[in-house]
């Protein structure tokens, strides 16, 4: 028993190492001086880690304004899709409890439709309207992919509250719009900010939108402007890894407080469909 | 009277719900719609002329298109696999684990939470021919004798795209093997364990028969996720070389924004879009029928 739990435990501490090199790799290198790119045999620790590349693409790159781009972007479409997202959940759990499944079938198609179908319209309707390279053309095209995601989680959270709460609620002279807000989104809360999260976190981490709704590197995303960084003619690694860490830490650390919500997230898809 | 109020409740949950559905009508329905219509039209410049479906007979009777669809399938069936062999291998591994499970679980998921175009950023990095570690590790070990342009050939970009996509898709399987192997009940491991069932056999006939429906779920799921997946190999490879890594959704952006000719991506797109939703109607087929 205790030599197979020692060798459980070499497995997966050996898959563990596989599966982080590449961020070990992309740390290493965010910290190396341009210098020591290219050495060969590569340093896999080094006495001239500095934190010199993030300086020069924080000031002399435009990454601080990807980030920037990300966030308003990020923050907008989780706005506008967790506002609606709350509206639908409540009005379907508490008034149209039977309807919600069938509603939770169509969101589900909306989910599995390919995006890069979506881009075409998306790139055609924008640029008629003038609205390529805009923040509210990112917001709209990110909440065709998070607000049924939003919908969806929510449900399940609003479901998990017992409508005798709002009844009670309303029994003492309540309307439905102060049950809704001062009784049910209360309630909700914890499953209103991790659903906020996640749908940040997807909005965030998304690439061929911005690819396609933006021209003008002043209004790249944070993932559009590090893919794009590697077509440049001489591709300087250790500022390329150090924007991807700054891209790709804050993500980790979300995802990470998330952990306990994370399956219910995942298999919401899989399981409760 | 009690009808009256009846109504103006159902009123008042209309008012919840119809905001939802106007701007899912906005932001996809419309844009489907378009999609669709794009696809009957040949777009040159700002000029469109109504085709019918000439967009489809030319994507249909065009080679690209099918080699397009062979490398989806080929790569959609060999990511798949991978993300599920190694998903579930490694659910397994922690299950089995006493303590720091939380932590590991976080610790094998940062692939899959990272962006997946940040991702490949990163091993296009770790694949660099001349200075790249993978190279360098593999030529010090002895596992090959020269450096490989991993995104040079042909056979290698469609590995690599491969491997890739394992490395991110698999913590997504992990997880839900993880979820499925919790609600297994002890008692039939140890009514197994009387029987004098080995540790293989306890996994054919107590494991896999409890998990099957969630190997199903989430297989299906999977090859909807995967088939339709942009952003890796538009940022590793974006299709090449000669057309070695070009799945769908790659042939699709590419005939758009390289070839402008969206009447025709669009049509890709529809034929994406059926293929798509024949695994969707699969998977919702599994995922109810179990339950």
């Amino acid at each position: 028993m205790k030599r197979t739990s020692v060798l459980r435990w070499i497995v997966a501490l050996a898959a563990l190492a596989v599966v982080l090199f590449p961020f070990y790799w992309m740390l290493n290198t965010s910290l190396k001086p341009q210098t020591e790119i290219f050495l060969s045999p590569p340093t896999f620790l080094s006495s001239h880690w500095s934190l010199d590349a993030y300086a020069t693409v924080l000031t002399q790159r435009p990454v601080g304004r990807y980030f920037l781009n990300s966030l308003i972007v990020a923050l907008g479409t989780t706005a506008l899709s967790v506002v609606l997202a709350a509206l639908a959940a409540y009005g379907f759990t508490r008034f149209f409890p039977r309807g919600a499944t069938p509603f939770i079938v169509l969101l589900l198609f909306t989910k599995m439709l390919p995006e890069t179908l979506l881009i075409i319209p998306y790139f055609r309707l924008m640029s008629d309207l003038g609205l390529l390279n805009t923040y509210a053309a990112l917001v709209l095209a990110y909440s065709s992919f998070a607000l049924p995601f939003s919908v969806w989680m929510l449900i399940g959270f609003f479901r998990s509250i017992p409508r005798d709460i709002d009844e009670a609620a309303m029994i003492d002279g309540a309307t439905y719009l102060q049950a809704f807000w001062r009784v049910i989104l209360p309630l909700a809360r914890p499953g209103l900010v991790a659903v906020a999260l996640f749908t940040f976190l997807i909005a965030w981490n998304s690439y061929v939108w911005a690819l396609v709704l933006t021209t003008d590197s002043s209004m790249y995303v944070l993932s559009v402007g590090i893919a794009n960084m590697v077509g440049e003619y001489r591709v300087q690694w250790n500022e390329l890894m150090a924007a991807a860490v700054i891209a790709a830490v804050p993500v980790m650390v979300l995802y990470s407080l998330l952990e306990r919500h994370l399956v219910n997230a995942i298999t919401a898809g899989a399981v409760k469909g | 009277m009690r009808s009256s109020s009846w109504t103006r409740r159902r009123r008042v949950g209309y008012a919840f719900i119809a905001p939802v559905f106007l701007f899912l009508c906005a932001v996809v329905l419309f844009p489907l719609g378009h999609a669709f219509y794009t696809s009957l039209l040949r777009v040159r410049g700002l000029s469109s002329t109504f085709v019918g479906f000439a967009n489809y007979a030319r994507v249909l009777t065009d080679d690209a298109f099918w080699h397009s669809l062979g490398v989806s399938l080929a790569f959609t069936t060999s990511c798949v696999l991978l993300h599920m062999a190694i998903g579930l291998g490694l659910a397994l591994l922690l299950d089995g684990l006493r303590f720091a499970r939380t932590a590991l679980r976080i610790a094998f998921l940062t692939p899959w939470m990272v962006a997946p175009a940040v991702g490949a950023t990163i091993w296009l990095w770790l694949l660099e021919p001349q200075f790249g570690v993978v190279n360098y590790l593999l030529v010090a070990w002895g596992a090959v004798k020269a450096p490989l342009a991993w995104l040079g050939e042909p056979a290698l970009a469609f590995a690599s795209v491969v491997a890739v996509d394992t490395w991110r898709g698999v913590p997504f399987v992990m997880l839900l093997m993880l979820a499925g192997l919790q609600t297994i009940p002890r008692e039939q491991y140890e009514a197994a364990a009387i029987d004098g069932a080995d540790a293989w056999q306890r996994f054919r006939y107590v494991t896999l028969p409890n998990l099957r429906y969630l190997l199903v779920v989430a297989s299906t799921l999977d090859v909807i996720n995967t088939i339709r997946h942009y952003d890796i190999i538009g940022v590793m490879t974006a299709g090449g070389p000669a057309g070695a890594t070009e799945v769908l959704p790659v042939l699709l952006y590419n005939t758009a924004f390289r070839g402008n000719r969206f009447g025709e991506a669009a049509a890709i797109g529809v034929l994406l879009l059926a293929i798509v939703l024949a695994f969707s109607l699969l998977h919702i087929r599994a995922a109810r029928l179990e339950r």
